[in-house]
């Protein structure tokens, strides 16, 4: 590696050299790069291609053998079926309910916490830390039959609180580390450059620090949104009511031990995962920015 | 040290009092105050099972003015689900399950006697309340029942030239050869022995032979006309090779059944939910029912199931579960349930309602002297499971027979 | 070159002010409440559950001592498991993370279109997990699977492979699906830590020559330090404790050959021989206390490493 001298002649050439490299690269770039990316969405998306054909097609042909990859017979009913069906849509309204508030519900209570922990130290901080840790290890299969007793008890058992406030507590280990992080990682002089200003803790929080975690805020809102919205076996325990469980438990119906509606059990998982690509589509730009050479200015 | 100590009690102690506040709301044991019974159904089809109790339910608060609080549970997950009721004390009034033997050895069921009226007791098949009955006391009350029978592919078989479904086992190995000859991927018979329904297949095989899971009060797994059963099954797989790729590993939904629907499979053990989906998605299939081939020349037998509707002993709701089965067992409910879902009936005069479907003649004629499993003992529950979990790596290439069957008589002996 | 910048961060990162217990109670306070009401009852429960004798029902007959535990852990089964488990743990993490590594660092620039890459590489997060293995299931089935058809057609096998049930493919089939699904959440997590680090750092490194290897290597890696272990300590859980993918994949195989320990977990209460909640809360004790050791092994090794290094 060359150390920094002053520029000599010879310097001046190797770096007219690379410049000019990269400029063959650079014109490169401009197509390989998105050659490369549709290479990267087909490698993620060609599954999901496979469930859209097995959602259009009739659902004995899906287990066809042998199989084809487009379908014989073209057929929307699939979908139709699922969007007409009015337990679907309890089932929608279920999920968007309970993985919304279990959102706010972790973002709200994580971001103070991990502030804290990231800039103070106290009595405690590392036991904290490690219980934090030590709560995602648990499996929820595990835990499944004490938290029915535990919500029986409270008189919360068929409720979305119940699932709410698990699905937030069984997230916030994740939001909690990764802010931590990303606190962490603000330089000190931000924050005094900030007081000096006149602005309270809280309000240091608010209008310097967070603009700049945003992406590690954008990361913990997806990630506890998608836990949310996908959990299943505490869904499957807690709720009882029909009109109030989740798409994740009310889609396993479409395929029974005695009937089996393949296209439309992939008509309403493809419908599901709408929702969160939408979110994500929206916040994703965030997920740029943080510091940047100006902030430290 | 100190420090990290008093830290650590800090959390004792919030631990602590969350369990206090969690006791506080203790669920005081099994009691009910009469007013609501909680029913847990299985979830045989998504259009039809909720449809129905949602309407029994209505029709029962009129009539009694009890809430009838229903949960339909996927099959897939009600194992799980009840288990975790009962670890909590809070078992459902009334569950919908494929086993009760277990739970009637605990002693947590309401027997015939207790909530049953006498006239249906006298009108379900005797042969189902021979299975129902545990220690002299009828608690598996059946919901609807099934019968097996071989199904073969009319196209197929006249394509390799065979006039007529076999009648013994050696016709059978013999057609399922000239069926795998049409070559194309075509298989001769789809055979599943995965984990989902092996104890089935294996028990219609067995009761061909001459065999029995239990005879007089005994368990006799392991009797030689049962490993000549398991042996030949594994022929099938390895010899004679006509079955379908790893049986071992093969589910009926998604496996053998798919494959005789797609018009690939020469015969297949089926039921009737098996005809409905071949009527509704495959009508192309031209197919037809037969008697189970016979391995020791006897007459054919037929293997039946049924699922239990068993009442949990609770202070308070012996009356309403009175009116439950009143209800339930009347025939304009019973048996439209069972019509819906492509079921058969499970009472005598049910034979009688369904007599004058013809898709379901062969299934009725032959339920009165239906063989069943072992489901009053509650050790089959455990032998059952053996089975769905280990018999396919018996009729794999390095399965041994004898020795799967030794170790299951091994066990039903143990637990004596 | 780096010797400008490490030392500058790693001075600003240690320091940190003090502060009470009662104000970090009133800043941590609704977190703990939520984690400790929430997770620990039903830890206490399974704790409890795994000292007691369960009939086949659930009902609890009385207390077991330690029966389960030692019925649990000398199951003839067991030597297999952990062993699947160990694989499918390694082979998952060490795979995901490097390719994630790569994804990240694409995710990161600047071209046409990466709005949609990045739509795509949400998806597989996005869809549950057991809709995307039921989903894989059909795809590597022997008969019906798309991947068979397609590798036939195009002459790259003579016959029909068993991915899922031939014992020498289940594995790898779960691991391969495993990273599949494994990949976006980590990439996004390495595309989160990348944008925390400041953007002089590179130009800084971009004046000095160095080339874009040698940047990663000096300069991006040691600053994804922090993320590099988050994402490594979550996915070994998450991938430990991942149920669907090797419930529904192996789903169809007999005998215990190809589970991990939270499928024989589940299998143990449910679809063994023994039926029993109480043997399976051992085992589920046993998990945790297993996967705490790996993460405190695994972290206690990487401190050392970064130790050695300051020395």
């Amino acid at each position: 590696m060359s150390t920094l001298t002053e520029p000599t002649h010879a310097a001046r050439n190797t770096a007219l050299l690379k410049g000019r490299r990269r400029t063959g690269w650079k014109a490169a770039r401009r197509w390989v790069m998105p050659l490369g990316g549709l290479g990267v969405i087909l490698f993620f998306l060609w599954p999901y291609l496979v469930m859209l054909f097995d959602a259009l097609r009739p659902s004995g042909e899906v287990l066809a053998t042998p199989p084809t990859f487009f379908p014989k017979t073209w057929t929307a009913d699939a979908f139709a079926q699922v969007v007409t069906d009015p337990a679907f849509h309890n089932w929608l309204r279920s999920s968007l309910v309970v993985a919304v508030a279990a959102t706010v519900i972790v973002i709200v209570v994580a971001i103070p916490a991990a502030y804290f922990t990231a800039r103070f130290s106290f009595r405690g901080r590392m036991v904290f830390l490690g219980l934090v840790v030590v709560t995602q290890m648990f499996a929820p299969t595990s835990l499944v039959v004490g938290l029915y007793r535990e919500f029986y008890d409270l008189g919360l058992i068929n409720t979305y609180a119940a699932l709410i406030l698990t699905d937030a507590a069984f997230n916030i280990a994740f939001a909690l580390w990764i802010l931590q992080g990303f606190f962490s990682a603000i330089p000190k002089d931000i924050e005094e450059a900030a007081a000096l200003d006149g602005c309270s803790r809280v309000g240091t929080l608010f209008r310097v620090m967070l603009p700049l975690t945003l992406p590690g805020i954008v990361t913990a809102i997806t990630f506890t949104f998608i836990a949310a919205w996908n959990e299943y076996v505490v869904a499957l325990t807690l709720i009882q009511d029909d009109a109030l469980k989740p798409l994740t438990v009310g889609i396993s119906s479409y395929v029974t031990a005695y009937q089996q509606n393949w296209s439309q059990l992939f008509a309403a998982s493809l419908i599901a995962i709408v929702p969160v690509v939408i979110l994500f589509a929206l916040i994703e730009k965030h997920l740029v920015g943080g510091l940047t050479a100006g902030a430290v200015k | 040290m100190k420090k990290s100590l008093r830290w650590g009690a800090i959390v004792a102690a919030a631990t602590v009092t969350t369990l206090a506040l969690a006791a506080c709301g203790s669920s005081g044991g099994s009691s009910t105050d009469g007013k609501s019974i909680k029913v847990v159904i299985a979830e045989y089809s998504k259009d039809h099972t909720k449809k129905f109790w949602d309407e029994f339910a209505k029709t029962y608060e009129k009539q009694t003015g009890v809430e009838l609080k229903l949960q339909v549970i996927s099959w897939n997950d009600i194992d799980q689900q009840t288990s975790t009721m009962v670890q909590n004390n809070n078992a459902p009034d009334i569950l919908n399950l494929n086993a009760y033997a277990s739970y009637a050895a605990d002693g947590l069921l309401y027997d015939s006697s207790e909530v049953l009226p006498a006239a249906t007791k006298a009108d379900i098949i005797p042969a189902f309340v021979k299975s129902g009955t545990y220690k002299g006391k009828f608690y598996g009350f059946p919901d609807l029942s099934s019968a097996r029978a071989l199904f073969y592919n009319t196209d197929l078989f006249s394509k390799a030239g065979i006039a007529a479904a076999p009648t013994t086992w050696d016709e059978f190995v013999a057609d399922a050869k000239k069926v795998e000859a049409l070559g194309d991927g075509t298989v001769g018979y789809a055979l599943p022995l995965g984990p989902e329904e092996a104890q089935a297949e294996f028990a219609i095989w067995l009761f061909n032979n001459g065999g029995d899971f239990k005879q007089d009060g005994k368990w006799t797994l392991n009797s030689a006309a049962n490993i000549k059963t398991l042996e030949f099954l594994r022929d099938l797989n390895v010899k004679d090779k006509v079955t379908q790729n790893n049986p071992g590993s093969t589910n009926r939904t998604d496996g053998a059944f798919s494959l005789f629907e797609q018009g690939k499979a020469g015969m297949v053990v089926g039921f009737s939910p098996l005809q409905q989906a071949l009527a509704d998605e495959h009508p192309d299939v031209k197919y037809a029912i037969a008697p189970m081939p016979s391995g020791d020349g006897a007459e054919p037998q037929t293997y039946g199931v049924t699922d239990y509707l068993m009442a949990f002993k609770k202070d308070g709701n012996k009356d309403a579960v009175k009116a439950f089965y009143k209800l339930y067992y009347q025939a304009d409910q019973i048996n439209k349930w069972i019509k819906s879902e492509g079921f058969l009936p499970v009472t005598t005069s049910g034979l009688k309602e369904f007599a004058d479907d013809p898709d379901l003649k062969v299934y009725l004629d032959t339920l009165p002297n239906i063989h069943l499993t072992p489901t009053d003992d509650p050790e089959w529950d455990k032998i059952k499971l053996t089975i769905q979990q280990n018999i396919g790596l018996a009729v794999g290439d390095n399965g041994d027979p004898k020795k799967f069957l030794d170790d299951l008589q091994a066990q039903a002996e143990a637990n004596k | 070159m780096t010797v400008r910048s490490e030392p500058v961060v790693r001075r600003r990162r240690r320091e940190r002010g003090t502060a009470s217990v009662v104000e970090a109670l009133l800043w941590l306070g609704p977190a703990l409440i939520l984690i400790i009401g929430v997770v620990l009852y039903p830890a206490i429960t399974l704790v409890a559950t795994s000292f007691s004798s369960y009939s086949i029902t659930g009902l609890r007959k009385g207390d077991a001592g330690i029966t389960n535990y030692t019925t649990f852990l000398t199951s003839p089964d067991l030597p297999k498991v952990v062993g699947n488990t160990a694989i499918w743990v390694a082979a998952v993490v060490v795979i995901t993370i490097i390719l994630s590594l790569g994804l990240a660092q694409f995710l990161s620039k600047e071209f046409f279109g990466r709005r949609f890459v990045r739509w795509a590489v949400i998806v597989p997060w996005a869809a549950a997990l057991v809709i995307s293995s039921q989903l894989f299931r059909l795809i590597l089935d022997y008969y019906h699977g798309i991947l068979n058809q397609v590798l036939l057609n195009l002459h790259i096998i003579p016959q029909p492979i068993d991915w899922l049930g031939d014992p020498h493919f289940t594995l790898p089939s779960m691991i391969a699906v495993g990273i599949f699904v494994t990949i976006p959440f980590t990439a996004y997590l390495f595309v989160a830590g990348l944008n925390g680090i400041p953007g002089d750092v590179y130009e800084a490194a971009r004046i000095d020559g160095g080339s874009p290897w040698q940047i990663y290597r000096a300069i991006t890696l040691p600053l994804l330090r922090p993320t590099l272990l988050i994402a490594v300590v979550l996915n070994m859980i998450y991938v430990f404790n991942s149920f669907p993918v090797i419930w529904i994949l192996n789903g169809s195989n007999p005998g215990f050959g190809n589970d991990t320990l939270i499928t024989y977990m589940y299998k143990l209460a449910f679809r063994s021989a023994q039926h029993d909640v109480g043997l399976s809360a051992a085992a589920g004790v046993f998990n945790v206390l297993l996967i705490l050791i790996a993460v405190a092994v695994y972290l206690r090794f990487v401190n050392w490493r970064e130790g050695s290094k300051n020395a």
